[in-house]
């Protein structure tokens, strides 16, 4: 009874010292963690929209800038994320996040456009588990770059958007997909196929 | 055991009872954890494909490994023996998310590059296995050591790993590129997971070779008498 009671004790007291130790550290860092899980997602937008940054950004600049500069609007069913630089009327660029199944996980993503709403200015992947080295690959500059003067509608000006098979792309809208990941390319280029419509049809 | 560190045992002997400089010996080089023990060597494949990823690891399970030690070693006249497991972990676990939260807050990047690796550490056997087998039976500041020197002996071999898979798997090393990609094809088997095996490997049949012994048991004893 007595060792019992002591056991339950020492539970207690461990319990209690363990979580007050993990929850002081918590509320520390939770200002710092989410202005980093912020700009993660800012750094995203803003590079593919490419808003010019000064080298060695910090987060808070980051947020300030996407603040200053990117105005959200919703249109249809889609949120658009107009970029004005100060002392511009019209906007520059907009940006339409996206996302879809990958091979391991969920892939997220932001496109973004010229104001024709056709022409691509630039694509960032900020949440991908794809294999290292071979899907991962959609994350690095590239892949990325293949988008460069592409657009979201054929040359017969339908909209849609393909990741082909790699040195197979010929279109205004196609891009060639990574060796040895066909996999991830397909689902990538479903998303941008099934987003490219939707912005369209708007 | 050789004699420099004889001498290194007597500097801080006062406090630990002489037993400093052969506990850092035998958890560094005589027991590393990973070529001798072969312990911890899902996170050692895992997060060796690059150096600074290595370092950053093997610095935190220096630092959960030391402090488990700390606090297992101070509790263990208290510790009901029935929960003891429990209590170890818990305590173990304690020190990974707080590190874990730190990395997140101020070193962002690394933790994104790390994932889930950091809070697998709470499940790390090398961790627990110094925990058990040596905090509940040796004083505080000697348990200490100890897991300081089982935290070095897995950071040296996950840095020796991640500079082989880093410097042939993408031509850097720490991210500064050492082998041109003009002129060298970086080799994608050593970026993945089967890299590290095949490195893992060789380093310890190397060290074991070196070592003329097997690695086994038996080789031990007689490496001791």
């Amino acid at each position: 009874m007595k060792s019992t009671l002591h056991t339950l004790l020492f539970a207690a007291v461990l319990g209690v010292v363990c979580s007050t130790l993990l929850v002081t550290a918590n509320l520390f860092t939770a200002p710092y963690q989410e202005a980093n899980r912020k700009a993660d997602q800012v750094r995203n937008y803003l590079a593919a929209l490419d808003v010019p940054i000064p080298e060695n950004a910090s987060a808070s600049d980051l947020i300030a800038i996407f603040e200053r500069t990117i105005r959200p609007v919703r249109q249809g069913g889609l949120e658009r994320y107009e970029y004005r630089p100060e002392g511009a009327d019209a906007p520059q660029a907009v940006a339409v996040a996206f996302a879809g199944p990958g091979v391991w996980g969920p892939i997220e993503g932001v496109l973004a456009l010229e104001p024709d709403m056709a022409r691509i200015r630039g694509i960032r992947f900020f949440k991908q588990e794809e294999t290292p080295g071979l899907g991962g690959e959609i994350a690095t500059e590239g892949f990325l770059k293949r988008f460069n003067e592409k657009q979201i509608v054929a040359a017969d000006g339908t909209p849609g958007f393909r990741v082909r098979k790699p040195g197979a792309a010929d279109g205004p809208n196609e891009v060639d997909g990574i060796t040895g990941a066909t996999m991830t390319s397909e689902r990538v280029g479903t998303m941008l196929d099934a987003l490219a419509k939707r912005i369209r049809e708007d | 055991m050789p004699d420099y560190l004889q001498s290194k045992a007597g500097g801080c002997g006062g406090l630990c009872g002489g037993k400093c400089g052969s506990t850092m010996h035998d958890g560094v080089i005589r027991n590393n954890p990973i070529i001798h023990q072969v312990l911890g060597v899902c996170s050692a494949l895992a997060v060796t494909g690059k150096l600074e990823n290595a370092l950053v690891m093997g610095a935190a399970l220096v630092f959960v490994s030391a402090m488990s030690n700390a606090f297992v070693s101070l509790l263990r006249h208290q510790m009901p023996r029935r929960i003891r497991m429990i209590v170890e972990v818990a305590i173990i676990a304690t020190f990974v998310i707080l590190f874990d939260q730190l990395l997140k807050a101020f070193y962002w990047d690394m933790s994104k590059q790390l994932g889930p690796y950091v809070g697998l550490i709470i499940t790390n056997c090398i961790v627990m296995g110094r925990a058990e087998a040596f905090a509940t039976q040796n004083p505080p500041l000697l348990s200490i050591v100890d897991g300081v020197a089982n935290g070095i002996g897995y950071m040296i071999i996950l840095a020796l790993i991640a500079i082989f898979r880093e410097l042939l798997g993408a031509g850097t090393l720490l991210g500064y590129t050492v082998l041109s990609t003009s002129w060298y094809a970086p080799n994608l088997l050593m970026a993945l997971a089967p890299g590290a095996f095949f490195t893992a490997g060789f380093l310890i049949w190397i060290i074991n070779a070196l070592r003329g012994g097997t690695g086994l048991p038996a080789d031990k004893k007689r490496e001791d008498s």
